[in-house]
């Protein structure tokens, strides 16, 4: 079921969010209000099925009662810890929630009490994660590319027991991570640091051979082609994530959680970074177009997201690399064993790690000098 | 004051009038898509704004309803466009003006009120970040349902059969105690329906404001009515569960949004 938001079969929808609800400014700074509502009793009159069921006789006390037990239900009520129990550390956190193809980060508050970690919604009074301290057997903390915002973000990776992992988030996960350290000291647990993580990428594990690495990742869009009606194509932009490993370069597609497009790194023939528009949701973005051979012709498959540049450079690699090898005046970079033209890397340095060669440092600094 | 200044006061621009709070830090105009062309443009306070217009120190009020109907409109445009920009806002009411006082002018006032209300509409940005509200409606065909509870409670299908061969008077009096009855079936079907769906409605949302339920003008009834907060990668999720709960016999479901969080701003 999709959501409608037709600005006339859902005018009422609207009024009664626009006219009730919002923020609210103290009175004492805004110009007085009094006979406002009115503004909104012609048209809500107006328009159907604006009055409450007050008429209806039979459902009123009912809807009043199904009010009263979902405020009562639902009130904001703090944790409440055992006796004896005491809270050391409290603040906004997450919970990494995948059961099934169900996978979603839940919010709520972390509690970290002497004896337990507890992630729980206040307005359902549920909790959502719960752990006994001394069940957790290791911790880490990873970095991950975060779905609506742009930058990283620090995950906390428990370790349980039946090598279950369990993945929180908190507003400062260092602090927690700290407060854990100390009380786990506390108890006298030690606990096994976790150099390496198991995947992290449950997309990743679901698809990936053996054998198989990957090289990039990164959340992206990618312009998929859809039969229109009319035998027609009809292209939009999805969100998903792309995927270079050391095999193919592929796009795992977010809501049908499956890969709906994979080539061969062979086939990649070329790529291009450009700004295109992606329609009014989306606006004016960088465009990778990443151009591939296979057997009807050259095709090409567009995505869009973050880094590109760092994209386009290593699809460049690739293509580039059996060119390298055959020409005779490309060596490798001492540092980071990029190939490169001979002359570049000593004219120039290495333009992937930034070496040069130690000729050129004693050149540097003579120059800045004399100019 | 005569007559003459005092109009001339009311049309002086001297007003804030208030569409939302957006997350940047930014001061830029949007250009003149405000009501009656207005131009709207952000009063920055340190990493947020007030999205406003300036306009004389009194509402907005018509009886015309398409006037109104126009404003309104407008009002959420306006919303839609910073919304779009920025990725975070927080919906005002229509008609919020604020107004100089004090010694203080409207720009002053509008940044102090986001001065001093920084932290608490911070609080409410990270709230709402990454997500959006949809309305979700509930409705039951009353008949079809009360239809189907005479048939499968014996008591009040043993009532039924029992009215038919009863004399009038008596028949009057088992059929009010018959609409008593399903009156009561009814009320408990509803109650559970309601906890049903709100569980599985709850999975995947955020956060739920229950809202009082409406009228309607056909022979259906409305029996839910939820503002919900979804995480935007999300709505799909909640779209399916809601297809279960339309598939049902005799339910059906209104879904409606995108929604700036109009339902869980206020504080």
């Amino acid at each position: 079921m999709e959501p409608t938001r037709n600005s006339h079969a859902t005018l009422v929808d609207l009024l009664d969010r626009i006219l009730d609800k919002g923020v609210i400014i103290y009175a004492d700074l805004i110009v007085s209000v009094a006979g406002i509502p009115l503004i909104g009793v012609n048209l809500r009159a107006a328009l159907a099925g604006m009055e409450t069921m007050l008429q209806y006789g039979v459902m009123q006390d009912w809807d009043a009662r199904t009010r009263a037990w979902e405020r009562e239900h639902r009130k904001e009520k703090e944790l409440s810890v055992t006796s004896g129990e005491e809270v050391i550390l409290e603040m906004l956190g997450s919970y990494h929630y995948s059961e099934g193809i169900y996978t979603a980060w839940r919010m709520g508050r972390i509690y970290l009490t002497d004896r337990r970690l507890i992630l729980y919604h206040s307005s359902f009074q549920e909790v959502i994660f719960e752990t006994p301290l001394e069940k957790i057997k290791g911790l880490a903390i990873e970095t991950e590319e975060y779905f609506t915002e742009r930058k990283e973000r620090e995950n906390l990776c428990l370790l349980l027991e039946a090598g279950n992992i369990a993945r929180l988030h908190a507003v400062d996960t260092h602090k927690l991570r700290e407060a854990m350290d100390q009380e786990m000291a506390r108890l006298g647990v030690a606990w096994q640091e976790m150099p390496t993580l198991p995947m992290r990428d449950e997309r990743a594990a679901s698809f990936l051979d053996d054998g198989e690495e990957i090289a990039c990742r990164g959340k992206m869009w990618y312009l998929v082609a859809l039969p229109a009606p009319g035998g027609l194509i009809s292209e939009t932009w999805r969100s998903g994530h792309l995927y270079l490993t050391n095999k193919r370069l592929c796009w795992w597609y977010d809501f049908e959680r499956r890969i709906v497009f994979e080539i061969p790194l062979e086939w990649i023939a070329a790529s291009t970074v450009e700004t295109r528009s992606l329609g009014p949701a989306l606006g004016n973005r960088r465009v990778l177009d990443v151009i591939y051979q296979n057997d009807p012709g050259k095709q090409v498959a567009s995505f869009s997201g973050d880094e590109l540049w760092q994209w386009d450079k290593a699809l460049n690699r690739i293509v580039s690399q059996p060119v390298l090898v055959s020409a005779g005046e490309i060596d490798t970079c001492p540092q980071c064993g990029q190939g490169a033209p001979v002359t570049e890397l000593l004219e120039k340095g290495c333009a992937g790690c930034g070496w040069v060669s130690p000729r050129l440092k004693k050149e540097i600094p003579q120059a800045a000098s004399s100019s | 004051m005569s007559e003459r200044t005092e109009v001339q006061t009311a049309l002086k621009r001297e007003a804030r009038y208030l569409y939302c709070v957006a997350d940047t830090g930014e001061s830029v105009s949007l250009g003149e898509i405000g009501i009656e062309g207005s131009e709207v443009y952000t009063i920055p306070y340190r990493d947020i704004c007030a999205v406003v217009h300036n306009c004389p120190a009194e509402p907005y009020k018509s009886s015309d309803d398409e006037v109104v109907k126009a404003w309104v409109l407008t009002h959420q445009a306006v919303i839609d466009v910073a919304w779009e920009k920025w990725g975070t806002v927080l919906p005002l009411g229509f008609d919020t003006i604020i107004t100089a006082r004090e010694g203080s002018d409207e720009e002053q006032n509008t940044r102090n009120w986001l001065m001093e209300e920084y932290e608490s509409l911070k609080k409410r940005i990270e709230k709402v970040r990454g997500k959006a509200e949809y309305g979700v409606q509930v409705f039951w065909d009353p008949k079809a349902l009360a239809q189907n509870l005479t048939e499968t409670s014996p008591e009040l299908k043993q009532l039924e059969e029992e009215i038919g061969s009863k004399p009038k008077g008596l028949a009057y009096m088992y059929r009010q105690k018959l609409e008593n009855l399903l009156k009561k079936e009814m009320e408990l079907k509803a109650d559970e329906c309601f906890k049903d769906f709100y569980a599985r409605i709850k999975k995947h949302v955020d956060d739920i404001r229950v809202e009082k339920t409406k009228k309607t003008d056909q022979g259906s009834q409305m029996i839910m009515n939820l503002s919900c907060l979804v995480y935007i990668d999300k709505y799909r999720e909640l779209g399916e569960e809601l297809d279960e709960i339309n598939k049902m016999d005799g339910f059906s479901v209104r879904f409606t949004g995108p929604w700036p969080p109009y339902s869980f701003v206020s504080a």
